[in-house]
């Protein structure tokens, strides 16, 4: 992961998070960049909404998480998300 | 003995990660999905095995079988040794570990007591490469863990010789030499073909694309397997963990075989594979969608006779794609068996 994440990316990111595991009352700017989303009590993620979110990462950027072990790298913080989807962007426009 | 130099990487699948790792220590520069394809691991069972009290299934090759493929069709020389008695067995990897070199060994998963506990189960055909010894301890490279672990001595018995379905015997596998010249285009071919053949023309009605029309039909059936909603719903949120938590590089080995398929493109200069690998990639994002989908209803309970019907023809469809993606694969690249030295097309 190389690419830097702009901060644009990241609000996008937080807000798919939010939409994709229909979470309410919870505002994107609550969501801290660097703070494992495991551990954000207001997101409360398991396996399948990391799954959720591959899918919909896979959706909206054209990003392939192929397996778990990418996956729990990849689906950590939005700041690890962020820089995944920029990294994978990079390449396909290179 | 220090700790080694042996380069740990972790990789999507334990048998094919683990043999990647060792063909790379033996200076064979091979990626993880071009074994996998190589050695023709892909597939699809619907299993009732004996002793199982529910249906399962499988999306690769029977264990082992990618090592015995993949050395065959790369030409490489391999030691494999399987032992009676425990000490032999232990004293063996000794001394191959007291030389310095990387062993393969097959063990029983729940005894690699470095991982979690929640995900150690009793499954006596997980790889890993045991590098080293100190301290009471063997030094173990295991691509489901992020560095080298440390193992008990005891512990690694247990595993190596735990009795049961795929009892490894204490087997213990490593290359010896790499040819100087690796037939990559033949063995490709050869991986294709293999794999393209058990998808869509083995006579069983279990296996292959036959064995997915099966477990499409059959899934709506399993209320009645079922002891109560929380069997059932347990059951079919298997189908999610079988999909993608157990190592399969996603989408149950979908998406390892796109990327084996792109790879191979670029060695065979064949636009046809890159088409190939695009179509398997779909495949694996609507195999995926079946794991979303079975893990929603799962937890939800939500399984009446319709959800289960819209969940096998979700599983229909990707039968019919696959027998497409595959028959036109076996198209390109048929076998050479007796019928066909006689004109006849299998």
């Amino acid at each position: 992961m190389s690419a830097s994440a702009t901060p644009e990316l990241k609000a996008e990111i937080k807000s798919l998070v939010l939409e994709t595991l229909n979470v309410t009352g919870v505002s994107p700017e609550e969501i801290d960049d660097s703070v494992s989303l495991f551990e954000q009590p207001a997101l409360g993620l398991d396996s399948i909404d990391v799954l959720e979110i591959v899918v919909a990462l896979q959706k909206r950027y054209g990003v392939h998480i192929d397996d778990q072990n990418l996956a729990r790298t990849v689906i950590r913080s939005v700041e690890t998300i962020a820089e995944f989807v920029a990294t994978e962007r990079a390449k396909t426009s290179a | 003995m220090i700790e080694p130099s042996y380069p740990h990487r972790m990789a999507a699948h334990c048998e094919s990660g683990t043999l990647t790792g060792l063909f790379n220590h033996a200076g064979l520069a091979i990626s993880e999905p071009m074994l996998f394809g190589i050695a023709g691991g892909i597939f699809f069972g619907y299993l009732r095995p004996r002793g199982l009290p529910f249906p399962t299934f499988v999306v690769r090759s029977r264990p082992g079988s990618l090592r015995k493929h993949a050395v065959a069709r790369l030409g490489l020389r391999c030691e494999t040794r399987t032992f009676r008695r425990e000490d032999d067995g232990m004293r063996a990897l000794d001394r191959l570990l007291d030389r310095g070199v990387p062993v393969g060994a097959q063990v029983d998963f729940f005894h690699m007591e470095y991982l979690p506990e929640y995900e150690r189960v009793h499954f006596n055909a997980h790889f890993v490469t045991l590098v080293g010894r100190s301290n009471g301890h063997y030094l173990v490279s295991d691509v489901y863990h992020p560095r080298i672990a440390r193992l008990p001595f005891e512990s690694l018995r247990r595993a190596r010789f735990a009795k049961g379905e795929f009892a490894a015997r204490g087997r213990l596998f490593r290359p010896l030499a790499v040819p100087p010249t690796v037939p990559w285009e033949s063995a490709i071919r050869a991986g294709i073909r293999s794999a393209a053949f058990a998808m869509t023309r083995l006579p069983f009605p279990f296996l292959g694309v036959r064995g997915i029309r099966l477990f499409a039909r059959k899934v709506q059936e399993w209320p009645r397997l079922a002891r109560d909603e929380d069997h059932l719903s347990h059951e079919v949120m298997s189908i999610h963990v079988i999909l993608e938590d157990r190592g399969t590089g996603g989408a149950g080995f979908r998406f390892m075989y796109a990327s084996f398929l792109q790879e191979a493109s670029r060695v065979l200069s064949d636009p046809d594979l890159a088409e190939a690998a695009r179509g398997m990639m779909e495949n694996g994002d609507r195999w995926r969608e079946i794991s979303l989908f079975v893990a929603r209803i799962g937890q939800r309970r939500d399984l009446g006779p319709a959800r289960l019907r819209e969940l096998g023809d979700m599983i229909l469809e990707r039968a019919d794609d696959e027998e497409r993606l595959f028959g036109r694969l076996l198209r390109k690249f048929p076998r050479q068996g007796i019928f066909s030295r006689f004109g006849v097309r299998l």
